[in-house]
Order: C-alpha cells, then sequence, then structure tokens
C-alpha cells in the first residue's frame, strides 16, 4: 500500500514537472524570432542615436526621439562614454547621455554603429527573464566646419533583457514579448 | 373368320391406344404452358413489388441517397417497362420529388456560387485597403524630409479612429500561437517607420468601427 502511494506520487510530480516544461519550452524557430527582435531594438537604437546625434535635427525633433529611445531601455540603465584624450570611461544615465550627445559642440555629429551581433545568446533565468549580450562597434566623428576634429571607434556591450508579458487589447489578453536594453559597457575606443 | 375379327379387335385396339395417347400428350402440353404462364404472372408481380419498393424508397427517402442516386433508381423501374398503374402513379410521384429537389440543388448551387463570389469581392476590397495603407506606410518610411514625413503621416493618421489605435506586431506565429512585439499605437509606430528609415512589417490585419475608420492595425514581420 505504501508502495502503490509511493509511485503514484512520482508519476504526479513527473506530470507536473511535464507540464512546466511543455509551457517553458520554446520551439528554436520561436527562439529565433525573440533573438532577432533584441537584435532589432539595438540597431533601432542605434538610429536614433545618429539622429539625436546629427546637428541637422530640429531640437524639437531630437527630443521627441529621446523620448522614443527612453522607451527601449529599463529603468536606471547607463551609457558607458569613452574618449581618446580620457583613460577612464563615465556613465551616465540614458537621458544625461543623450542630452549630452544632442549639446555636443562640433557642427558636424556622425555616429554609426556596425558589427551588431551577440557575444552571449539570450538565456533564461530563474526568474523567468531572458538576457543576453549584444556587442557594436560605433564609429564616432565630430567635424567643425570641413575639418575632422575627433574620430575613434568604440567597442561596447549591451545587456539584453526579454521578458512575456500580457496586455489586454480591445477585449482580448495579448502576450508579447518585452525587450529591454540594460547598461552599455565600453569595452575599447581605438583611433 | 374368328381370325379377321381378331385382326380387326387389334387394330381398333391400336387405334384407340393412339387416339389415347395422342389426348393425353395435348392434355400435358396445355398445362405445362399454363404453369409457365403462372409462374410468368408471379415473376412479374414480384417484380412490380420489387420496382414499387425501390420507387417507396426515392419517395420516403430522408436525405440518405443522392439525387443521382433516386434519378438512376427510377430511371431503371421505367427501363423494366412494368406498366402497372399503381407503378406508374408511382414513378409519377419519384419524378416530382426528383424535377423538385433538382430545382432546389440548383438554387442552392447558385447561391453559393453568389456567395463565394461576394467573399472573393470583400477579400479583393480588403486587399486594395491593405495596399493602400501599405502603400502609406512605405510612403513615410522613404520620406526625403521632416515635411514630406510629416504630411505623409498626418495624411495616414485620417484613416483611423484615432492616433491612440493600437498596432500589434506579430514576430513570430506557429499554428495558431502568436508572439508579438510590445504593442505601440498608430501615431508611434509611424514616427518609428520616419526615424527608422524603413518598413520592415507588412499588415496582417485591419479593425474598423462602423464609420469605416481603423481601430486596430496587426501587421507581420517581412
Amino acid at each position: 500500500m505504501k508502495n502503490l502511494k509511493n509511485i503514484v506520487a512520482v508519476i504526479l510530480i513527473m506530470l507536473i514537472a511535464g507540464v512546466a516544461y511543455s509551457q517553458d519550452n520554446i520551439s528554436p524557430a520561436r527562439k529565433m524570432a525573440i533573438d532577432s527582435l533584441a537584435l532589432e531594438k539595438v540597431r533601432d537604437l542605434s538610429k536614433y542615436i545618429s539622429i539625436i546625434g546629427d546637428k541637422k535635427t530640429p531640437w524639437s525633433e531630437a527630443n521627441r526621439v529621446i523620448d522614443r529611445t527612453l522607451e527601449l531601455f529599463a529603468d536606471g540603465a547607463q551609457m558607458g562614454v569613452s574618449s581618446l584624450n580620457q583613460p577612464e570611461v563615465k556613465y551616465y544615465g540614458i537621458r544625461a547621455y543623450l542630452e549630452r550627445l544632442m549639446a555636443l559642440n562640433y557642427d558636424q555629429v556622425k555616429i554609426e554603429w556596425f558589427n551588431i551581433e551577440y557575444i552571449s545568446d539570450l538565456e533564461k533565468q530563474p526568474d523567468g527573464r531572458y538576457v543576453g549580450v549584444i556587442t557594436i562597434y560605433q564609429r564616432f566623428e565630430g567635424r567643425t566646419g570641413d575639418k575632422l576634429k575627433y574620430v575613434d571607434t568604440t567597442k561596447k556591450d549591451i545587456t539584453v533583457y526579454v521578458e512575456r508579458k500580457q496586455t489586454q487589447i480591445g477585449g482580448r489578453i495579448i502576450g508579447f514579448w518585452d525587450v529591454l536594453l540594460g547598461d552599455v559597457r565600453v569595452v575599447e575606443t581605438k583611433p | 373368320m374368328l381370325k379377321t375379327m381378331k385382326q380387326g379387335f387389334m387394330m381398333r385396339l391400336f387405334v384407340m391406344m393412339l387416339a389415347g395417347l395422342v389426348a393425353g400428350g395435348l392434355t400435358s402440353c396445355k398445362s405445362q404452358k399454363k404453369i409457365a404462364a403462372e409462374k410468368a404472372a408471379v415473376e412479374r408481380a414480384q417484380k412490380i413489388e420489387k420496382a414499387k419498393q425501390d420507387i417507396l424508397k426515392v419517395i420516403n427517402d430522408k436525405g440518405t441517397l443522392t439525387l443521382s442516386q433516386k434519378e438512376d433508381i427510377v430511371s431503371q423501374v421505367k427501363g423494366m417497362n412494368l406498366n402497372d398503374p399503381e407503378l406508374n402513379a408511382l414513378i409519377e410521384k419519384a419524378d416530382e420529388i426528383i424535377a423538385r429537389e433538382r430545382k432546389e440543388a440548383e438554387r442552392l448551387k447558385k447561391e453559393k456560387e453568389e456567395q463565394a463570389k461576394k467573399v472573393e469581392e470583400v477579400k479583393k476590397e480588403e486587399e486594395q485597403k491593405f495596399n493602400k495603407i501599405e502603400d502609406y506606410l512605405d510612403g513615410i518610411a522613404a520620406s526625403k524630409s521632416l515635411e514630406m514625413s510629416a504630411t505623409r503621416i498626418n495624411e495616414t493618421l485620417k484613416f483611423f479612429a484615432t492616433p491612440d489605435a493600437p498596432v500589434l506586431i506579430i514576430i513570430h506565429k506557429e499554428g495558431d500561437i502568436k508572439d508579438y512585439d510590445k504593442p505601440t499605437t498608430i501615431k508611434k509606430y509611424l514616427e518609428y517607420l520616419k526615424d527608422q528609415g524603413k518598413n520592415p512589417n507588412y499588415i496582417y490585419n485591419i479593425q474598423y468601427d462602423a464609420n469605416g475608420k481603423i481601430t486596430e492595425l496587426e501587421l507581420i514581420k517581412k
């Protein structure tokens, strides 16, 4: 009788574990779509930074884009800033960084991001969130008149958080993947 | 004399026996014909009964037979040329039922064709609407100046019930399961197209209100 109880208990545990596994299990195609979504958010950030840094962008427009950019980041995220002229890396809150970028003392600013790729794949954490790291290379050019005053290429690592959330739209529950960017850390800066 | 009398008697006996044989043979032939006739009559009666049952199956059918099966049964019975008044009356009734059902089948076929045509027209109309909105979205993404994009955004917003109309973007679809990006509003989405200078999604579905304004836009990754 005691043996029978033990067998039933083991079967129940296996069933519960099986259900939990099937709910958490994401097919490779689905995972790929989530990976791509996070990469796209980083590409979007790249475009926003180039718009904000561009001296031709009107002030009001740059401020609107700053608001859109902030929506990409998790609360409290920081941006690392480096310079060939200074050895240490400074970290700013995202709004502060973007406002400094907008106010840079150059006539022309060109910022390009390239080689955007994962260096650490999105992995599921015990709290249910997926966390990964995407690396990017940023080429910065600052000109005064037609003269190139400053140029560098910085390698940066961006922590990416992806979380499954739900919202109600038109009376329906919509499940979505919320991608938020975390700290952007400077890895190295070269001329 | 006695011998002659004996011969005459024998002859008469022979003639009588012959006559008896012939008469007997004729009687037997006559009864065989009668049996055959009776047999034929029974067979005909059985055929008529079977034909009646078949026709009654057609008349009383509650949807187990197809129209062509019914037509085949009636045609087979007609081909037997049984010429029985009761059977003929049943055939006439079955013909009436078949004619009524054929008319109804034709009406349903026509109705179905018209319905399919209507669905096709609605689909085409919907596609045209999708294409129209798609063109506007492409136009915003391809704008060369802030003024041009602002004008195009305002033009596009006129199709929507509100600038806050939700925009859902499907990033992956597996059977009935859809994975979405974080929902946004149409105003923010149009500004996104302008900022990014690209239109990375196709229109998947549009929902309208009673005034024909868009209340929800569902997109899918290209």
